[in-house]
C-alpha cells in the first residue's frame, strides 16, 4: 500500500505539488490524469524517489522512502519513465537483464528465465540480439517495458506468486508510440499484474483507454487531487471541463463496456472574435 | 565472445611487448629476448646472445616497454570509463581536462618545487608525492569539467566539450606562465612533459607509476554491471537500484587516478583513451564487462606500438610519443565527430 500525506515539492519558487494526499492499494490499476502541467509525473518521480527535497511523507508499504537504500527500493518497485535515451548500442536482451542489476546473487537464480519471460510477454523475443538503438519508437517502450517487467517478477510466470504488499510498477504514458494493439497489450499487462497485488500506478493521457483499464482514477489539478475514485464518478462532463477546459459528452453503448469520452466541439475552444479574424485573414 | 577477445588482445600484446623489447640501436630477435627474460627466472633455453643484450634488456628495453604498457592500460581504462560515466563515445581524458590539469600541476611541481620542503628529490617518495599531487590537480579539472557539463541532471555533451576546451585554455596558460618563469632546465623538462614522451623510463618511475593503474584495472570491471544500467540514464539507472552519486565518484576518482600518474612521469599523451574503446566496441559491444578489460590491454598494445614507432622512425633520434598518438589520433577523432554529429547536435 501506498499513502503520500501533505505532500509538497516546489522547483525554485514555483509549487508543483501541494498538500497532496493520495492512497494507493495493491490490486487495482491506478490511473493519473489531468492537464499538462498539473504534477502527473512530478507525483510519480517523487514517488519513484527522483526528488528527495519533498515536505510530507510518502509510505511505501509502512516505510517511509526517504529512509529506504536505493537498492532496496529497486527490490520493491520499477519505474517506466517517459524519455528514455540510451545510445549505446546493447542488444535488446542485454536491455532487458538490465532490471534485474538490484537483485542479490542469490535472488538471480532465474535472471535468464525471467528475462525470456518478459520479452516474450511484450512480444519483442524474436529482436532480443538486436540493437536497442536500430529498434523503432514503440519497439523500445516495449523493451523497456520488458525490462521495467524484468525488474518487479521473482519468477519467470506471471501468475506464479502473490505480490501483495512487496511490489510497486510506476508507468509515465506508458503507451505513449505504441500502435494500438501494443497499446492494448501493454495496458492488459498492467491490469494482470494489479491482479498479482503489484501496485500500478500509471499517467495516462487517453480517456479511452483510462476508461477501459483504470480501478481507480485521481484526477490531478494545480498540485492536488481533485477529484478520485471509479471511472464513472471521476470522468464527468464537469470534471473535465474543470480540469482540462473542455466541453466533452460521456456516452454509454451497448457495446462498449465503459463510458466514451468526447470532445462536443473543438472550435468553441478559440474565441468568435479570433475565429472571424482567421476567416476574415 | 569475453574470453576470446579477452586472449586474443593477451596474446597480441605479449607478442608486441617481445617485438618492442627487441628492437632499438641493438637488435635482439624473439627467441634471444624470450631466452633473456626465462633467464631472469631461473630457465636455460638453448638460445645464444651476446653479453651486452641481458643488460640492455632489463635496464633500458624492458622498464621503458612496460611503462608503456602500465600508462597504455590506464588510458584506455580510463577513457572507456569516462565515456560510460558521460554516456557518450566523446569523453577522452584529454579533452575534459584530465591531461591539461595533471600536466599544470606537473609544470607548477617543476618550477616551485624549491618552495615546497618535502619534495625531497631523488626518492621515490618524491615521485609518489608528485604524483599525488599531479592527480589532484587533474581530479580538481576534471570536477569543474563535469560539474559544468550537468543540466537538469544529466551531463549535455556540447557543454561538456566546451567545458573542456576551457579549462584546457585556462590550465594551459599557467602552464605557459609557468613556462615563462622557468629557468633552462626546468623549461626542458616542462617542454618534455607537455610533448608526452617515455624515453625517462627506469624501474623507479614504472613502481612509481604502478599502483596508481593497477588500482583502477582492477576496481574498474566490479563496476562493470552498474556502468551498463547508467547507460539508461542516471534517474533510470537510480530507479534500477544503482547508487548513482557513489558509482559517479569511483568513476572520476579511478579515471583521473589512471591518467595521472601517466602524466606525471610520461607527460600528455593524448587520443589512446578516445580510439581505444571505440574500436573494442566494435568487436565486443557496450558491455562493459568485457570492453573495461580490453580496454586496458588494447591501450596497452597501442601505446607500446606508438612508443616502437617514435623510437624508430628516425633512429637513432626519438619522436616524442604525444606527438604520434595525435597525428593518429586526431583525425580518427575528427572521423568519430562525423560519425556522431546527429547525437551531438542534441
Amino acid at each position: 500500500m501506498l499513502v503520500v500525506k501533505d505532500v509538497s515539492l516546489s522547483f525554485g519558487n514555483v509549487p508543483v505539488l501541494a498538500q497532496m494526499q493520495l492512497q494507493a492499494q495493491p490490486g487495482e490499476l491506478c490511473v493519473l490524469m489531468g492537464a499538462n502541467g498539473a504534477g502527473k509525473s512530478t507525483l510519480l518521480r517523487t514517488i519513484a524517489g527522483e526528488y528527495k527535497h519533498y515536505h510530507g511523507s510518502i509510505l511505501l508499504n509502512g516505510q517511509e522512502l526517504h529512509h529506504m537504500p536505493v537498492d532496496a527500493q529497486a527490490r520493491q518497485r520499477a519505474v517506466l519513465s517517459q524519455q528514455l535515451n540510451l545510445q549505446m548500442p546493447f542488444t535488446v536482451a542485454e536491455v532487458a537483464a538490465m532490471g534485474r542489476y538490484a537483485y542479490r546473487a542469490a535472488e538471480r537464480l532465474y535472471d535468464k528465465e525471467i528475462i525470456t519471460y518478459a520479452l516474450k510477454l511484450l512480444q519483442v523475443y524474436d529482436l532480443k540480439d538486436r540493437s536497442y538503438p536500430t529498434l523503432s519508437g514503440g519497439q523500445q517502450q516495449r523493451v523497456q517495458m520488458a525490462r521495467v517487467l524484468a525488474q518487479l517478477l521473482e519468477a519467470p510466470d506471471l501468475h506464479a506468486m502473490d505480490y501483495t504488499g512487496k511490489k510497486m510498477l510506476l508507468l509515465d504514458e506508458p503507451v505513449t508510440g505504441m500502435d494500438i494493439l501494443h497499446q492494448q497489450l501493454a495496458l492488459q499487462l498492467a491490469v494482470q499484474l494489479s491482479r498479482q497485488g503489484v501496485l500500478v500506478i500509471a499517467v495516462l493521457h487517453d480517456f479511452q483507454l483510462a476508461a477501459a483499464y483504470a480501478q481507480h482514477i485521481f484526477l490531478l489539478k494545480n498540485g492536488h487531487v481533485y477529484a478520485q475514485g471509479p471511472v464513472d464518478t471521476v470522468l464527468s462532463p464537469p470534471h473535465i471541463k474543470h480540469c482540462f477546459g473542455v466541453d466533452v459528452s460521456v456516452l454509454h453503448h451497448s457495446l462498449c463496456a465503459y463510458p466514451l469520452v468526447v470532445t462536443n466541439t473543438a472550435a468553441t475552444l478559440f474565441s468568435s472574435s479570433a475565429l472571424q479574424a482567421t476567416n476574415a485573414y | 565472445m569475453k574470453r576470446i577477445s579477452l586472449s586474443i588482445l593477451t596474446t597480441a600484446l605479449v607478442l608486441v611487448m617481445i617485438i618492442a623489447i627487441g628492437t632499438g640501436a641493438m637488435h635482439m630477435s624473439p627467441w634471444q629476448v624470450i631466452g633473456i627474460l626465462l633467464k631472469g627466472i631461473g630457465i636455460q633455453l638453448p638460445v645464444t646472445y651476446t653479453e651486452q643484450m641481458p643488460a640492455v634488456l632489463w635496464m633500458i628495453r624492458l622498464p621503458r616497454v612496460v611503462l608503456a604498457v602500465i600508462i597504455g592500460a590506464g588510458l584506455g581504462v580510463s577513457g572507456a570509463a569516462l565515456q560510460g560515466l558521460f554516456r557518450n563515445p566523446l569523453a577522452d581524458p584529454g579533452l575534459i581536462g584530465i591531461s591539461a590539469g595533471a600536466s599544470l600541476t606537473a609544470a607548477m611541481l617543476i618550477v616551485l618545487h624549491v618552495f615546497l620542503p618535502f619534495m625531497v628529490s631523488g626518492s621515490i617518495f618524491q615521485t609518489y608525492a608528485q604524483n599525488i599531487i599531479t592527480f589532484l590537480g587533474a581530479m580538481l579539472t576534471v570536477l569543474i569539467v563535469f560539474r559544468m557539463s550537468v543540466h537538469g541532471g544529466r551531463p549535455i555533451v556540447s557543454v561538456m566539450l566546451l567545458s573542456g576546451i576551457a579549462i584546457n585554455a585556462l590550465c594551459s596558460a599557467f602552464t605557459g606562465l609557468m613556462t615563462y618563469v622557468a629557468d633552462n632546465e626546468q623549461l626542458r623538462n616542462i617542454t618534455f612533459w607537455t610533448l608526452g614522451s617515455l624515453g625517462g623510463a627506469t624501474w623507479q618511475t614504472v613502481l612509481a607509476v604502478l599502483p596508481f593503474v593497477l588500482i583502477p584495472v582492477l576496481m574498474l570491471p566490479r563496476m562493470a554491471s552498474a556502468l551498463n544500467v547508467f547507460a539508461l540514464g542516471e534517474q533510470e539507472a537510480m530507479h534500477s537500484g544503482v547508487q548513482v552519486n557513489r558509482l559517479k565518484t569511483q568513476l572520476i576518482i579511478y579515471a583521473t587516478m589512471a591518467v595521472a600518474a601517466g602524466v606525471a612521469v610520461a607527460g600528455i599523451i593524448g587520443f589512446i583513451g578516445l580510439v581505444v574503446p571505440h574500436i573494442i566496441r566494435q568487436f565486443t559491444g557496450p558491455d562493459h564487462h568485457i570492453l573495461i578489460p580490453s580496454a586496458a590491454l588494447a591501450g596497452a598494445i597501442l601505446l607500446t606500438v606508438a612508443d616502437l614507432l617514435c623510437r624508430t622512425i628516425i633512429a637513432p633520434a626519438e619522436l616524442p610519443v604525444g606527438i604520434i598518438t595525435a597525428i593518429t589520433g586526431a583525425p580518427v577523432f575528427i572521423w568519430l565527430i562525423l560519425k556522431e554529429k546527429r547525437l551531438i547536435a542534441v
